[in-house]
């Protein structure tokens, strides 16, 4: 089956981000895909290239990053809630006449309608919130 | 089938009970992340109408220091377990 | 598809959220149905404003429903009833879910979008 995750929490803050993680891996082992990663709410958080945790904490941005190198899973932002957190790319920076930007590929920041168009596309959706 | 997904003990929060009022008589519940603190007694009994429909996840209840601890209601899921439910399901619900 | 609204107004982005994504749908031109759960339902009551530096309130959010065509709000009768409410406290006309009709709502909805 095509799953798809709704991931809501923000990474370190909460164990959103950890359960989505474990779940993808579980669900790729058990012969499925992930087609598709959405980050809401503050799940945008997700999507910082800046974060930088200690050397002894698992790094969160890196892992969903694997997950698209591996498995081709489409790593889509909602912008509205992206933009309002300071989670911009660089093309939005440069719209708002912001320095630097957090958000680079492989995530992308995206409209809402492609959380609601997932369900035409995909098997199954999961949501995993703080 | 639906699986609700439920990650708030009924110690600290009201959406346990939302949950439970909410289940089909054919629906199941996955406790996970804190909602692993309602599979131990007495908060386990919270969940006593859905005798058999109820699951936690493994590594959650490990975790948190409380293996073996849970109610014997409870069935114990890894997470191959739980992605397992959610092959089984219509599809998911989640309650945070 | 069912958008289930569980958080209150002002103190969380949950229900601001949980809205835009009812709004999207019904612009994309699903049928969205709103099911008003838990302190959701405090998101109905009538006479809320504005909140302090200028926080905006999902009030405004709760009119543009209907030109979304909106039309079936949802509102468990049990959540009105712990918090000392009634159909007559609420901005809008809804539908009351009485016990036995909640799980049928869920059961025969999807997507079901939890917020």
């Amino acid at each position: 089956m095509k799953y798809a995750l709704l991931v809501q929490g923000a990474p370190y803050s909460q164990q959103a981000s950890h359960s989505a993680l474990r779940f993808a891996s579980a669900l790729i082992a058990r012969g499925h895909t992930l087609g598709t990663v959405f980050f809401y709410h503050d799940g945008v958080y997700n999507a910082s290239r800046l974060a930088t945790p200690p050397q002894d904490e698992p790094n969160l941005v890196e892992a969903w990053r694997r997950l698209h190198q591996e498995q081709g899973t489409s790593l889509l932002v909602c912008i509205a809630a992206a933009l309002r957190r300071g989670i911009i790319d660089e093309r939005e920076a440069r719209r708002h006449g912001k320095e630097g930007h957090a958000v680079e590929s492989p995530f992308e920041l995206t409209g809402l309608g492609q959380l609601i168009d997932v369900h035409t596309t995909h098997d199954r959706l999961v949501t995993f919130s703080p | 089938m639906l699986l609700h997904i439920l990650n708030r003990s009924p110690a600290s929060s009201r959406v346990p009970f939302d949950a439970l009022r909410a289940m089909g008589d054919n629906d199941r519940l996955l406790l996970l992340e804190d909602g692993v603190y309602g599979a131990v007694a007495p908060l386990a009994e919270t969940f006593a109408s859905i005798r058999g429909r109820i699951f936690v996840l493994k590594e959650d209840l490990v975790s948190r220091g409380l293996e073996h601890r849970q109610a014997e209601t409870m069935e114990l899921v890894d997470m191959q377990g739980f992605v397992a439910l959610t092959e089984q399901a219509t599809q998911t619900v989640s309650w945070y | 598809m069912l958008v289930m609204l569980r958080h209150s107004p002002h103190g969380s982005s949950w229900l601001r959220e949980g809205l835009d994504v009812a709004l999207v749908g019904a612009a994309l031109g699903r049928k969205v149905h709103v099911l008003f759960l838990g302190d959701g339902v405090q998101a109905l009551i009538a006479g809320q404003t504005s909140g302090p530096l200028g926080q905006k309130g999902t009030h405004p959010t709760l009119d543009m429903l209907e030109m979304y065509d909106i039309d079936t709000l949802l509102v468990d009768g049990e959540s009105l009833a712990q918090r000392g409410l009634t159909i007559d406290d609420l901005q809008l006309p809804v539908s009351l879910v009485d016990a036995a009709s909640l799980p049928r709502v869920l059961a025969e909805h999807s997507p079901i979008y939890s917020f």
